[in-house]
Parts: structure tokens; C-alpha cells; sequence
């Protein structure tokens, strides 16, 4: 039986040095994708906050919208109060519902 | 071909250290040669990193047709500060800060007075700069102004449901923590650790696996979703402060709740503030006083005592009794509220006509005991709600043995409790005898997205089913056929209400004969009802009865209720109705 023989003459400590090397890019790949990640989640994020408060004011406007026609007296407007309400069965829902 | 890998490993090895060489030789650059320029760079860097900012879940209105908008939430923008040791003109400083921030910057004076402060490098001058003032001052790169990002807390309806929702202030410690409200009811919720943006996703891994899969923060933190309505909200503060102000009450409120669920739809307060702007507000204000502060309702109790006389089978509708007009209860005098015999009538007119003679010869036929039973089940425990320092309920003259204790207390007088307290009894009788859990947040929406609906289901029996149908049906006359003489009615809707006017305690045991606390409750469709809305004013100025002070803010509320929720109607006739004007 023939001894079996690898096709490559690496000798132990050639062997360790190009592990070593590739531990090392691989090392620095990892720190630059992990620099990369933080980034973007802090840019992210920064983008969700700002987003969330650009919607906050959004809504401010639209509770003080409706602060507005809560509060506002149509008599004083100059619309006149019903003589004579009108029960009626509803027919479908109007458009300021 | 051992050699040719050598030669290879080794240019690898030299370009490594190559990249070394270049970054060490960059560093130098940046730290040594242009390290001073960096470092007035970085006093000015407005960019600062997300960790830093104060972070916190939101709390939500939710409108009727499920859309979620915001009552609490974060704002962000900038802050401005100083580093005394470097500013060089204060005076233009304070001009370029104030041109961009007037609003919210130091007085001219104090500025002037912290740039002189050399022994300090970082004194905050101006805050909540929006993003354009925040850029436009960092442009013009002031020596010795820094302009640095931030974001607050931030409640975008100002005044409305300020005193539920709550606040954040600096507590004992040096972050941020709810205070009052649904802020500090729910704060383990609402914090944040503050430490999110600066996850190392590769750190996280090799260290604590399990975090990656099981996130003990994402399970507890997350925003919080009430059950108040905004517009419906914003009507009840609005009618609520319309009475106070035109009666001149120390204080008034109001709740909207679903009987039959325990939902809190609105609930209000006067006088209120802005959580957005707590300079100037009397602490005092600050809590929830529809939660903490008791009152002694009046008559508005006389439909809870009917119907436990009516559950314990003392009496029925069909009952009579003699009307004196006065009594005599060991040694006090009860009277009516116009001093005037009635004769011999019917249960319904203690409803009807607020008879607080009849609601003593109830309570005498109900007895001691089954009148503590009954009251003590209703107000004897707090209700549960989710809003911090819940009042006790008043009670102690039901603990004592003279008659006149219960006799008071079945029209409202000598016993105490909240409005959230009194609304949950009364919901009793709107829902079929059994009373729920008022609450405020309906669901708990989790970092991670999941909606974790809240368990408000526990309730408890209090009447059975007939004698809270047959007090409503004496509650919905009271609308049907007393309250503005009879115009109140509303063909196509049934509504049940009932008025209470109580005297005031003076404080040394006694009453005052010319200060009152006004209580109105009513609920609709009486015989299926949808809301009950409970309303009260403290001390209002030259009115006597609670029916000239809050029957229109009620109507008011019934009337906007059913044309918002297009609640059907429950009666009325094939073709249209008219009634006459209010």
C-alpha cells in the first residue's frame, strides 16, 4: 500500500503564520463591519427619532385643530340655532363623521 | 513550492503591516498635529452620539376608529451650552443664542453672569432649538458654544388629559421617571436603558446569546395604548372648564366611561396645565383629583341605595310610603330639598323627585347590615385602576350603630369617595348589577412590535339584573319628564340620569348651608348603554341645584356621543319625531 502524501510541503509553523494572517484580516474585517453596524443602527435610530417627532407636531396640530372647532361658539360665527331639531333615522354616515 | 507560499505569507504580512503603519500614522495626524482643531471641533459637535439623549416609550389616544395618536411622546431637537473658559464675546454670543432661541434662552443677565464662571467648562443656556435654529447656530461657529442634540418629553395635546397621562421629572435619582399618571403607573414600561444604539451586535453574541433570543427589555418595554378618545376627550374638558369658569368652582371634572368594560373614553379635570410647560404649575395640580380627592356626592347615590333595597327584596317598584316631608333621626333633622310633604307615593318619585326623606325610609327598611353589605361591596375596595394614589372611600359611619349614619348615606351625605369610585357603583346599575375595573390603557404595545392586549376582566357582582333594570327605568323618567321640565328628552334615545346636590363640610363637623358640591351621572341607551358619563362641580358660586349647573354640559355630551359614535336608537317612531327646542 502506497503512503499516503499531501499534495502541499507546509511545514507547522508556516502553517500557524497563515493562520495568523487570516485571523488577522478577518479580525479587521469584523471590527470594520461591527463599526459599520453601529453606525447605521445610530443613524437609524437618530432618523426614527427625528421622524417621531416630526409626527408629534403633526399631531399637536391636528388635537389643536380640533381643540379649534370644539371650542369655537357658532352662534357667535353667526349660524343660528335650530328652531326645531328633527329626529330622523340615519341613512348612512355623512361625510364629517 | 514551499518557498513560493513563504514569499506570498510574507507580502501578506508586509501589507498588514503596511495598513498598520498608515492607520498609526493617521492617528498621529489627527491627535497630535491636528488635535487642537479636532478638539474645538468636537466643543462644538451638535451631532452627539444616541445614547446620550433621554429615551422613553410613547403613550397613545386612541381615536374611535382605532388610529393611535400620540398623548406622550419624545421631541427632538437641540440645546445650547457654553464653555466660560473658552467664550470669547458673551455679548454677541448671547445676541447669536437669543436671535435663533428667544424663547427659551437664559435672560440676558444670567447669561452674562454663567459666561463669567471660568472655574466651569459646560453651562446649558438654551433648550428645545428646532432642527433649523439648532444648524444655523452651529454654522456660525461661536468660540465657546457648543450646540448639542437632545430630545425631551414631549405631549402634543398640551392641556388635554394632562393629569392622567402624567409627567417625568427628575425624581431621587438623576434620570428621568414618571411622576403622576399613566407615566408613573406605567414607567417600568416606559423606560428605557438608554444603552440601545450602542449594542454591539457581535459583543451581545459572543457574551450573552441568550439576550439575542429572549431580550429580557423587549418583553417589558414598550409603549402604551389608552382607551381615551381625543375628540371626546377634548368635548368633556372643554364642557368641564365651561362650567367651572361660569360658576366660579374651586374645581370641577367629568368621566366618560363604557359601562359594561370599564374603557375610560375621557376623563377630565379643571383647573388642569400643560404638561409641556411646568414652570409656573401649582404642584397640587399635578395629580389626578378624579382619582385621589373624595367628595360627598349627594344624590346621586339615592339610585344605588334604591337599587340594593330593590336586590334585597325589601321593597319594589310598586312600594309606597308616606311622605312627611321632614324627619327626625336621632335627634338631626332630614328634610327634603324643598321642606314639603309628598303623602303616600311611590318608589319611582325618590328617584324622580330626589326625595331625601324617601331615600332614609329606604334605607330604614334595608337595615344596617345589608345597607354595609351592599355599600361596603361597592365602595369598600379601591377600584383597581391603573393611575397612582387611589383614595379611600369614606365609610366610617356605616361602622357605627346610629341610624342616622345610613340614613345620610343613602342620599350621599356622610360618606366619601372618588368620582372614579362613584362611576364604577353607578356603572353597577347600567350594567345589569355588576360592576368592572375602570382602567385607562387597554393594551401594551411591546418593542418588539407584539400588541399585548391588558386583562381588565375581573368583575364583580354587586345587584341582580331586575333591580338594576327596574332603578333604570326611574332614572330614565328623571330625563323623560324633570330635567329642563321634560325638554331634555330625546324621542329616539333613552337616557338614565339622576342629579345630586350635597351641602359642604365646614370643617368642624358640620355643614354649610350655602356651599354645595353638584354631581350629575347618567348613562344611554338606558337598557343597553354604551357610556356613562359622571360630571361634578366643587363649590359653584350663586347656584343651588346641580341640575341648573351641569343638565346642559350632560346634554351636551349625550348629544355629541350619539351623532360621533352613530349610536342607533332604541325607540322612537317609524318616521321622524320633532321635539321642541331646548
Amino acid at each position: 500500500m502506497r503512503n499516503l502524501r499531501l499534495p502541499f510541503d507546509f511545514s507547522f509553523l508556516s502553517l500557524s503564520w497563515g493562520a495568523v494572517g487570516t485571523l488577522a484580516v478577518v479580525y479587521i474585517g469584523l471590527i470594520a463591519v461591527v463599526m459599520s453596524y453601529a453606525a447605521l443602527t445610530i443613524e437609524f435610530a437618530q432618523s426614527v427619532k427625528t421622524d417621531e417627532s416630526a409626527v408629534a407636531t403633526l399631531e399637536a396640530e391636528y388635537l389643536a385643530s380640533v381643540a379649534q372647532v370644539t371650542n369655537t361658539d357658532y352662534l357667535a360665527e353667526g349660524y343660528a340655532k335650530p328652531v326645531s331639531p328633527i329626529f330622523v333615522r340615519a341613512t348612512g354616515a355623512t361625510a364629517l363623521r | 513550492m514551499r518557498a513560493q507560499f513563504r514569499s506570498r505569507l510574507r507580502l501578506v504580512l508586509a501589507g498588514i503591516a503596511l495598513v498598520a503603519l498608515v492607520m498609526l500614522a493617521r492617528l498621529y495626524t489627527i491627535q497630535v498635529m491636528q488635535g487642537d482643531d479636532y478638539a474645538a471641533k468636537a466643543d462644538r459637535q451638535f451631532a452627539s452620539g444616541g445614547s446620550g439623549l433621554f429615551d422613553r416609550g410613547a403613550i397613545y389616544f386612541t381615536r374611535k376608529d382605532g388610529t393611535l395618536i400620540s398623548a406622550a411622546t419624545l421631541s427632538t431637537g437641540f440645546l445650547v451650552a457654553i464653555n466660560p473658559q473658552t467664550i470669547g464675546d458673551a455679548e454677541a454670543a448671547y445676541q447669536a443664542i437669543a436671535a435663533v432661541a428667544s424663547s427659551t434662552v437664559l435672560t440676558h443677565d444670567a447669561f452674562i453672569a454663567a459666561a463669567t464662571r471660568k472655574g466651569q467648562v459646560y453651562v446649558e443656556v438654551a433648550h428645545h432649538l428646532s432642527d433649523e435654529a439648532g444648524r444655523a447656530l452651529d454654522a456660525a461657529k461661536i468660540p465657546g458654544v457648543q450646540v448639542l442634540k437632545e430630545s425631551w418629553r414631549y405631549y402634543p395635546g398640551g392641556e388635554l388629559a394632562s393629569q392622567p397621562i402624567g409627567i417625568v421629572s427628575y425624581g431621587s435619582g438623576d434620570s428621568l421617571v414618571g411622576q403622576t399618571g399613566l407615566e408613573a403607573t406605567y414607567d417600568g414600561v416606559l423606560s428605557r436603558s438608554g444603552d440601545g444604539l450602542y449594542k454591539n451586535f457581535f459583543a451581545e453574541l459572543f457574551s450573552d446569546a441568550g439576550d439575542l433570543l429572549v431580550n429580557a427589555e423587549d418583553v417589558r418595554q414598550g409603549d402604551v395604548i389608552t382607551t381615551i378618545e381625543p375628540e371626546v376627550q377634548t368635548r368633556l374638558q372643554d364642557d368641564i372648564a365651561s362650567v367651572n369658569k361660569k360658576y366660579s368652582s374651586k374645581e370641577s371634572g367629568g368621566i366618560i366611561m363604557d359601562p359594561s368594560t370599564g374603557a375610560i373614553i375621557a376623563l377630565a379635570s379643571y383647573p388642569t396645565y400643560d404638561g409641556n410647560d411646568l414652570a409656573s404649575v401649582d404642584p397640587l395640580i399635578l395629580g389626578d383629583p378624579l382619582v385621589e380627592h373624595v367628595h360627598e356626592f349627594g344624590s346621586i347615590m339615592k339610585p344605588l341605595t334604591m337599587t340594593s333595597a330593590l336586590d334585597a327584596g325589601v321593597i319594589t317598584p310598586q312600594t309606597t310610603y308616606n311622605d312627611t316631608g321632614c324627619i327626625t333621626v336621632n335627634t338631626r333633622q332630614i328634610c327634603n330639598w324643598d321642606l314639603k310633604p309628598r303623602g303616600v307615593i311611590p318608589m319611582q318619585q325618590i328617584i324622580e323627585q330626589s326625595l331625601n326623606v324617601g331615600a332614609s325610609w329606604v334605607a330604614t327598611q334595608l337595615g344596617q347590615d345589608k345597607f354595609r353589605s351592599y355599600f361596603t361591596t361597592l365602595f369598600g375596595e379601591k377600584t383597581g385602576i391603573d393611575q397612582p394614589g387611589e383614595g379611600h372611600a369614606l365609610l366610617t359611619n356605616l361602622a357605627k350603630p346610629q341610624q342616622i349614619g345610613y340614613d345620610t348615606a343613602s342620599y350621599g351625605q356622610g360618606i366619601a369617595m372618588t368620582p372614579v369610585q362613584m362611576i364604577r357603583a353607578l356603572g353597577a346599575i347600567a350594567n345589569g348589577g355588576t360592576m368592572v375595573e375602570p382602567h385607562l390603557a387597554r393594551a401594551i404595545r411591546l418593542s418588539s412590535g407584539i400588541e399585548r392586549e391588558l386583562d381588565w376582566s375581573r368583575t364583580t357582582p354587586v345587584f341582580g339584573a331586575t333591580a338594576a333594570r327596574e332603578t333604570t327605568t326611574m332614572m330614565t323618567a328623571v330625563v323623560d319628564e324633570k330635567l329642563q321640565n321634560g325638554k331634555a328628552k330625546i324621542p329616539t334615545m333613552s337616557v338614565a340620569a339622576k342629579t345630586g346636590t350635597a351641602q359642604l363640610t365646614d370643617g368642624h363637623g358640620g355643614y354649610y348651608s350655602d356651599h354645595y358640591f353638584h354631581s350629575f351621572v347618567g348613562f344611554f341607551p338606558s337598557y343597553a348603554p354604551k357610556f356613562i358619563i359622571l360630571l361634578y362641580t366643587n363649590d359653584p358660586q350663586d347656584v343651588t341645584y346641580a341640575s341648573d349647573t351641569l343638565s346642559s354640559s350632560f346634554l351636551d355630551l349625550v348629544h355629541f356621543l350619539i351623532d360621533y359614535y352613530a349610536v342607533p336608537p332604541d325607540r322612537g317612531l317609524p318616521g321622524t319625531v320633532t321635539t321642541t327646542p331646548q
